[in-house]
């Protein structure tokens, strides 16, 4: 196989009438350009005429947009809704955290109504959530309702990793008390 | 002044010793050759370094004769002061010239000279950049000028561009800056500090001091600043040979940046040979 | 710069982009026509020379104050010209406090970069001793009401300030001893005057879709991606020029914008001069520059 063309920002790589454009590229004047410097990679899918584009760089650097998995670490929980900073956007770790806010209605899809925050997550869990919106200047907006989302890891108070017993209880391998989290159940992803 | 008090400022009125010396000569040596022995429009020699800050999202380093500058891109990162949202990211630059590059030793603080500067590369990189793919987040570009010896200015635009492009920070295309000193009938491309404009040596004529920088692939011009006086017909052709300044040293940043993407990214084989994707490399 | 100003709709920035195409903008100008302008010089009282200019909805008042102080080193023999601009609440609420600084610096640097040349005005004028004192002459500029296009108002005001700029005769004896003296003249009317001949004005080009416009209303300027502004002497020799903006331009435009900020700055010097003198040899009586 011959080598991958390498290229760089602003690099014209095929016409829009061999090819669609795919991720790291963009279009101007009927010509895809890449706009990364990186690994030029064409791809066919299935029920699309044209075969994708696309330059692939791993150091590529995300930041959160609507509809990624972040993960994220609780910073404070209050009556109304549940601070944390997202550390993780999909499978790219951040270098720095960005600010995300779940709101008490987000928490999960059903009786949305009797969510008690205090309940769902504490200072410190861990919880893979999904952007809702990019939030205001501060805050990206989260949420958890969907059975894959939701704490995935907590101490106990006794400081023991907890074990998920339920969708809503965890327990201590330590005491073998239960306290209340949003439990997600998580799920082997495919690679 | 203000000054910093967290750092033991020199006195205030010091001055070098060349100060006291004799003006150094700017005009060329006789024969049309230039004091270091180019022609008129001859670049000096280019070196261009990736990742030299490991800090960093992205780093550059660049050498034109003697003049060194050093960029670190860091980012995307959470805007941090209060601010409106924004849907476009923020690119933010700041350009410094260490105490010790030039002649004068500089302050700490930025002056108005390197806030001009700032402005400049930033204007300079904006169009390059895909704002809009990281919004409400923003992307910083530190710039150290080590040595001026000369068109620091390009220089700074050309090592930003390509700390921003080691970062992976999406771009239209990358910018590469170059300056042209006009002296009378002579038009020096990439001036030397001796060669460069300096309004209290000059005399009538036409004089000045031009630094474009320029999207090579796009045929755009993201930045240009002109310092003296310089006639219409003057100004155009300074501008002009700015231009193929830079794409005289272009492709000597696209074999940087292809040579250290080849050696720092992983390259495609391993990544199809995890994906189930029926991976197909192309070659045009 | 202006995005502080306002917000544009789509509709709105299509129907002046339009309007720029079809050579007719919305206030009824060509793209190389500049807006009405006013000027009044010595409106200030406690100043060498002060002027004060209105460009549509744009007003500035500039303040020039003749003090003494030493050269710089490298410039023995040369005064010197300081630029501050000030950016007041008074023009818009965003100013407020540190808001305007941004704007302020984009504006003293581009006078800056005008003035950063040794034809522009005769600084050895300025010398009183040489290496030992020298006119220091600090340009205040105060923005007063920001409506698009304040390079050109400024520079146009920073011009006739300097025009109205008179300058104490001081003389300079020496003693026995060789210790130099300065002496003040006692006559107020004996003074000395600047030669601004060369003095550049700013000519800013706004790229507004294919075209080019002058004088861009604040509506237009939040058109515009990319700005041009060149320093333009009364002969038409090009002093100083800066691309500014987020956007990028293709050399033939460039060519072309500084062709027609050459040709609009030359007409725009030698009217100014004209009101200067004409208002200078009227001697209508001031009554407050607000009137």
């Amino acid at each position: 196989m011959a080598a991958p063309r390498v290229c760089v920002p602003g690099e014209r790589l095929v016409s829009t009438a061999d090819c669609e454009s795919g991720r790291g590229t963009y279009v101007h004047h009927g010509y895809i350009y890449s706009c990364l410097a990186g690994y030029m990679h064409k791809r066919n899918l299935d029920g699309k005429e044209l075969p994708i584009v696309e330059v692939i760089r791993q150091k590529e650097d995300a930041v959160p947009r609507i509809g990624s998995i972040v993960t994220g670490k609780v910073t404070s929980v209050s009556g109304r809704m549940c601070k944390c900073a997202i550390t993780c956007v999909e499978r790219t770790t951040l270098r720095e955290p960005f600010r995300g806010l779940i709101r008490k209605e987000d928490v999960r899809a059903t009786e949305k109504d009797r969510v008690e925050m205090y309940k769902c997550f504490r200072p410190g869990d861990i919880v893979l959530a999904r952007v809702l919106s990019l939030g205001d200047a501060n805050c990206y907006l989260l949420s958890t309702a969907e059975n894959e989302l939701g704490v995935v890891l907590a101490l106990s108070e006794a400081g023991a990793q907890m074990v998920p017993v339920s969708w809503s209880d965890m327990q201590c391998p330590k005491t073998g008390s239960k306290e209340f989290r949003k439990v997600a159940k998580v799920q082997l992803q495919q690679e | 002044m203000p000054g910093d008090s967290r750092r033991i400022a020199g006195p205030q009125d010091s001055r070098a010793p060349h100060w006291f010396g004799r003006q150094q000569e700017t005009h060329q040596e006789a024969g049309g050759t230039r004091q270091d022995g180019r022609g008129d429009h001859d670049l000096r020699p280019v070196y261009l370094h990736t990742g030299v800050v490991s800090q960093a999202t992205g780093s550059a380093y660049m050498e034109m004769g003697q003049t060194k500058v050093i960029a670190a891109v860091y980012g995307p990162r959470e805007i941090s002061r209060r601010e409106e949202f924004t849907m476009k990211g923020r690119l933010c630059c700041e350009l410094k010239f260490a105490t010790f590059s030039c002649r004068q030793r500089r302050q700490h603080i930025q002056d108005n000279q390197e806030r001009d500067g700032s402005l400049i590369v930033l204007q300079a990189l904006e169009p390059a950049v895909c704002l809009d793919k990281f919004p409400k987040s923003q992307v910083d570009v530190y710039i150290t000028v080590l040595q001026d010896d000369g068109s620091a200015l390009a220089a700074a635009i050309t090592c930003a561009a390509l700390g921003l492009a080691d970062a992976g920070v999406m771009m239209y295309d990358v910018v590469v800056g170059c300056s042209v000193r006009q002296c009378g009938e002579d038009q020096w491309l990439d001036p030397s500090v001796r060669e460069e404009f300096r309004p209290e040596v000059e005399s009538a004529g036409d004089h000045g001091m031009v630094t474009v920088g320029l999207l090579p692939s796009l045929n755009q011009v993201s930045a240009l600043v002109l310092d003296g006086h310089l006639q219409q017909q003057t100004a155009v052709q300074a501008v002009k040979t700015c231009i193929s300044g830079c794409q005289g040293i272009y492709p000597i940043l696209k074999d940087c940046l292809v040579s250290s993407t080849r050696r720092n990214v992983p390259s495609l084989e391993q990544k199809s040979g995890q994906t189930s994707t029926d991976g197909q490399n192309g070659q045009t | 710069m202006s995005s502080t100003l306002g917000v544009l709709s789509d509709a709105e920035r299509l129907f002046i982009v339009h309007g720029v195409q079809d050579d007719l903008r919305s206030d009824g100008r060509a793209c190389e026509d500049y807006r009405h302008v006013e000027v009044e010089t010595d409106v200030v009282s406690n100043t060498s020379g002060s002027a004060r200019l209105r460009l549509g909805n744009t007003d500035i008042l500039v303040g020039v104050k003749a003090e003494m102080g030493e050269p710089d080193p490298g410039r023995p023999k040369e005064g010197k010209l300081e630029f501050f601009v000030d950016c007041s609440a008074n023009a818009s609420p965003e100013f407020e406090g540190r808001g305007g600084e941004e704007l302020a610096i984009e504006v003293s640097n581009a006078l800056q970069r005008i003035f950063n040349s040794k034809s522009t005005l005769d600084l050895t004028a300025l010398c009183i001793i040489p290496g030992g004192q020298c006119w220091v002459l600090f340009v205040d500029v105060l923005v007063l009401e920001c409506g698009g296009n304040l390079f050109d108002a400024v520079s146009l005001a920073v011009k006739a300030a300097l025009y109205n700029t008179r300058i104490p005769t001081v003389i300079v004896t020496a003693d026995d001893e060789g210790q130099q003296e300065i002496e003040l003249s006692d006559d107020p009317y004996d003074v000395k005057r600047l030669d601004v001949d060369n003095v550049p004005l700013i000519v800013t080009l706004s790229k507004i879709g294919h075209r080019h416009v002058v004088d861009a209303s604040w509506e237009e300027e939040l058109c515009s991606l990319a700005r041009l502004t060149v320093g333009v002497t009364q002969k038409g020799t090009i002093a100083g020029l800066n691309k500014e903006g987020s956007g990028s331009l293709d050399p033939e435009s460039i060519y072309e914008m500084i062709e027609s900020g050459k040709k609009v700055g030359v007409v725009l010097n030698s009217r100014l001069k004209e009101a200067l003198e004409k208002e200078e040899n009227s001697k209508r009586e001031k009554v407050g520059f607000l009137g």
